[in-house]
């Protein structure tokens, strides 16, 4: 839907807008505030959200999409409710890409890496059971994670809108997503030999 | 010299173009060589182009249909 339309419709008090913009953008405004305030508080910082975003649209001047201005909104009421207390995130969890087991001393893989049987995303997308194993692997990422891959494989936002809206460095958000990625690959992989 | 490990830890730099062209060329020269991780490389590309057609959501117990109408409500009697 073509964005100016869509923030008159919202002005004018359209109830379709209105559906149009929570069933498009909940989601991912939750995935952002669980990332910053965790669990707890992420419903009522995007309830909170919500109300200021609409009270401010007749101002909003489109400068960003809808939804990067959404999360931006999002991420400083997270943040402000964090009360400016100091966290750092911490990647250094001896986190690997793969298990040392699998290379040799010297960094070689030990064994082959399989072939899949289905090897388009189509092929993979058809299985029912492999969709639930991605899905059920999504909902298990740490918030940060699921967060990250949302905003930059799902949504396609830019890797500096990503570090401004979760407040996090380049090289850690490429470390988060990279994370994702392999946890999301490891179900496959898993899937795939059983 | 790069080697399988580097792959598997740099696969989403690489794949992003985020890497330092010194670092990038040896990644691609063991890829050259490494069956292995050019297909752990096609999974992974494989796996990014599933989940974004597949785009799992966040769960969530809210009621959006209600929260559009509460929020039309705030629009309506904020104007």
């Amino acid at each position: 839907m073509d964005q100016e339309k869509l923030i008159a419709a919202l002005i004018a008090g359209d109830a379709a807008a209105f559906d149009y913009v929570v069933t498009q953008y909940h989601s991912i405004m939750l995935s952002v505030a669980r990332a910053i305030i965790g669990e707890a508080f992420a419903d009522e910082v995007v309830q909170e959200a919500w109300i200021s975003a609409i009270k401010a649209l007749p101002r909003f001047e489109g400068r960003a999409t809808l939804k990067t201005w959404l999360l931006q909104i999002t991420s400083n009421g997270a943040k402000t409710r964090l009360r400016r207390e100091s966290r750092q995130l911490s990647l250094d969890d001896g986190w690997q890409a793969e298990p040392d087991y699998k290379f040799d001393h010297r960094g070689h893989r030990i064994d082959d890496v399989l072939q899949w049987n289905m090897d388009t995303p189509e092929a993979l997308l058809q299985n029912d059971q492999l969709r639930d194993v991605i899905e059920k692997t999504y909902q298990k990422l740490p918030p940060h994670q699921r967060a990250v891959l949302t905003m930059s494989d799902m949504e396609g936002l830019e890797m500096t809108e990503i570090c401004n809206i979760l407040d996090i460095s380049a090289s850690n958000a490429r470390v988060l997503l990279h994370r994702a990625r392999t946890a999301l690959h490891h179900s496959i992989e898993k899937y795939q030999e059983s | 010299m790069f080697e399988c490990k580097d792959i598997a830890e740099e696969a989403s730099n690489y794949l992003d173009g985020d890497l330092p062209l010194r670092k990038r060329i040896g990644l691609f020269l063991h890829l050259v060589i490494c069956s292995c991780c050019r297909r752990y490389m096609q999974q992974i590309k494989q796996t990014i182009s599933t989940v974004s057609t597949l785009r799992p959501r966040e769960q969530h117990d809210t009621d959006t249909q209600a929260l559009a109408e509460k929020l039309r409500t705030i629009s309506k009697t904020d104007s």
